[in-house]
């Protein structure tokens, strides 16, 4: 029952985060399970997939009545996470726990680092985005927009998280949507994207419900406080924050991937 | 006449129909989230209540038993149907945008959700396959 309890916990602080930051959670999900539980990476990784899904659709729909995310563009993107999302399901089969945790950490560190070396600069001065005509109005490098979407959709698949680590930075900062939308964007493909590799674990085995049961239930009740200050919270402090958990993550990560 | 006497709109029908597109598109994540939450959660303090724990390897999914498990008021039944439904809701979106799209006339976007659809049914059957 305690244990329950603290993953429930664990859970609306994940939720929370992930939510505000327009991550699905999944970053802090894993290592919250394996590194905090003790849950095997690639079963932490399935349960993460399912508590993804629910942040994503809690949020996405408060997202979508608010005109932040962008149906369209979102939807044109989420096809490209899909199908990455299928082929990094069945990867995760095939590699090693601490391949995968190692992958978990170089992943955050890149990301990390580009948006603390690309970070202060567009912060004050973003430009409102054109909504003009068209799904991918106001956007550039839509063809490298759409191979870094299936970049997100392995990784989501990999190390279940939703692959929001790799969209927002892949709409903001390839193709310059700003970074309130593309974080709520992001928020709504998520859905979608994990649905598509977590069939495959579903299927093959790779979702341990008891784990799941109260950890999404947290965090649900996280990412539905999160959503109703979303819009609220500075982007400087967004961005901190984002930047402050991918280290973090990536420390732990690390220490696991060489097993100290 | 009557007829010429009810009330006309106040101003010319200016709402596009994607904004309303959009609406009825939350309300079905939200639905669908509250849904597979409810679920989900009767199915934990079942699980809890009998004494299982998080950690314990969870029971296995048999589409089969899922409805005699929910009305016998067995955990699995609850868990595993709500987390089905929680998959099964993005792909509700996706649907839903499919049929208003088509009805806005955007035929490129109706692609782009039928592609969505046909990938993810890709994922399912490659899981099924390979599991």
């Amino acid at each position: 029952m305690e244990v329950g309890l603290l993953m429930l916990v664990g859970g609306v602080a994940a939720g929370l985060f992930g939510s505000l930051l327009g991550l699905g959670g999944g970053l802090l999900i894993v290592p919250l399970l394996s590194i905090g539980f003790g849950v095997p990476l690639r079963e932490a990784v399935g349960v993460s997939l399912v508590c993804v899904i629910v942040t994503s659709s809690a949020s996405a729909g408060v997202f979508l009545e608010r005109r932040q995310a962008r149906l369209r563009l979102g939807m044109i993107l989420e096809l490209f996470t899909a199908t990455g999302a299928i082929a990094g399901g069945l990867l995760a089969f095939l590699l090693d726990e601490r391949m995968l945790a190692g992958l978990f950490a170089a992943v955050l560190l890149y990301v990390a680092f580009t948006m603390v070396r690309r970070g202060t600069r567009a912060e004050e001065s973003e430009p409102e985005l054109s909504t003009g005509h068209g799904p991918l109005a106001g956007t550039r490098n839509v063809p490298l927009g759409l191979v870094g979407s299936v970049a997100a959709g392995i990784v989501s698949a990999l190390l279940g998280v939703g692959g929001g680590i790799v969209k927002v930075p892949v709409m903001h900062l390839i193709m310059g949507v700003p970074l309130r939308v593309a974080t709520a964007t992001s928020n709504l493909m998520i859905g979608i994207t994990a649905s598509a590799s977590a069939f495959v674990y579903v299927l093959r085995g790779g979702i341990d419900v008891a784990a799941v049961g109260p950890t999404a239930v947290g965090v649900f009740i996280g990412a539905t406080i999160g959503s109703q200050y979303g819009g609220k919270v500075g982007q400087r402090l967004l961005r901190w924050l984002f930047v402050g958990v991918l280290l973090f993550t990536a420390f732990e990560m690390t220490r696991r991937a060489l097993a100290l | 006449m009557t007829a010429s006497q009810q009330p006309a709109p106040m101003q010319p029908t200016a709402a596009p129909p994607a904004r309303t597109l959009e609406a009825v598109l939350a309300r079905v994540l939200q639905a669908g989230t509250y849904l597979s939450m409810a679920l989900i959660a009767i199915g934990t303090v079942l699980f809890l209540a009998a004494g299982g724990s998080p950690l314990d390897a969870g029971p296995s999914l048999d589409v089969g038993r899922i409805a005699s498990d929910v009305l016998a008021l067995r955990p699995a039944g609850f868990l595993w149907l709500g987390v089905l439904a929680v998959l099964a809701t993005p792909m509700l979106r996706v649907l839903g945008a499919l049929v208003g799209f088509a009805r806005g006339g955007e035929w490129r976007m109706v692609g782009v959700a039928a592609a969505i659809v046909i990938v993810v049914a890709i994922g399912i059957a490659a899981g099924l396959l390979t599991g």
